[in-house]
């Protein structure tokens, strides 16, 4: 509450209102890890909320929530992400889709494989990257997977009549 | 649907391309591999989520993660303050997923995904 006041003197005071506002946040988030919490618990719930409701792995959503949020660096959003993905959240879900047989084993396999190596090999890209041309790769990377996103469920509304299925490996 | 060995070939060079952006955007790489088993494959929606969730149980992430812990950009504390909320708002966002049109929200989602990535790319060009 304190923090609150301070950082709202801080804001009136100021004569420029957008750094003062800035400022004001800065404040708040430095000296108030009790809100902070709050806040990152709440940004925790909500990112939980669409993955399962999309369908779609968290860290998509978590990483530009963390660095325009949480103003954290890119690199460290990055790292932070795969933390929060290590322990197995969509056991729950799987057994669901398990129970349905909707789930290819072998296909799933073979990906865990290919991606241990390839995330590996794509940190040692990413880690000497500046955090500024990783974040504008990012942003490229988020439009890439929102076109294939689009395209994916724009087909599976064709291919409820059945054809339209795409092969062009 | 190709059958045999090409087809194995062919799921592992993907999935090792889905492993490459996900080490190097700290994402999941779910978000890669679902359209892409559906686009290349010919994999249900059902199917191609529930094949990737498989991906998911093991860490296929913790060779990235120990790299980037071993240059300091963890943050363990944000992490751990993270995790029960992406995990309760999964289960609630489930049960909502089966009240509301799934498909109509990926594209949503897809847009909204699509503006974010333009915006951060923009933003890191002109900064």
């Amino acid at each position: 509450m304190l923090q609150l006041v301070q950082g709202w003197l801080l804001f009136t005071t100021r004569k420029e209102k957008m750094d003062g506002a800035l400022q004001a946040v800065r404040v708040i988030f430095r000296r108030a890890p009790i809100s902070m919490t709050l806040i990152v618990l709440l940004l925790g719930l909500g990112v939980g909320v669409m993955v399962g409701l999309l369908g779609i792995g968290g860290g998509v959503v978590l990483v530009p929530a963390m660095v325009y949020l949480l103003k954290m660096d890119q690199h460290l959003a990055q790292g932070t992400s795969l933390f929060i993905l290590l322990p197995p959240i969509g056991l729950g879900a799987l057994r669901e889709y398990w129970k349905q047989g909707q789930v290819d084993l072998r296909a799933g396999i073979l990906c865990v494989l290919g991606m241990l190596l390839g995330a590996y090999g794509g940190s040692l890209v990413a880690l000497p990257m500046r955090s500024r041309k990783l974040e504008g790769l990012f942003g490229c990377f988020l439009m890439l997977a929102a076109v294939l996103l689009w395209r994916k469920a724009w087909l599976e509304g064709k291919t409820m009549e059945g054809g339209g299925r795409k092969s062009d490996a | 649907m190709p059958e045999g060995l090409g087809r194995d070939a062919g799921i592992l060079a993907v999935a090792a391309i889905c492993g490459v952006a996900s080490g190097m955007f700290g994402i999941g790489g779910g978000v890669l591999l679902v359209p892409l088993l559906g686009l290349l494959f010919g994999f249900s929606q059902h199917r191609a989520q529930g094949t990737s969730l498989i991906a998911l149980i093991p860490p296929t992430g913790i060779l990235a993660l120990l790299a980037y812990s071993r240059q300091g950009f963890v943050s363990w504390r944000t992490g751990l303050l993270l995790i029960p909320g992406v995990f309760v708002g999964g289960i609630g966002g489930g049960m909502l997923a089966k009240k509301l049109q799934p498909r109509r929200m990926r594209q949503v989602f897809a847009g909204i995904l699509f503006a974010l990535g333009l915006w951060q790319a923009v933003s890191a060009w002109w900064r």
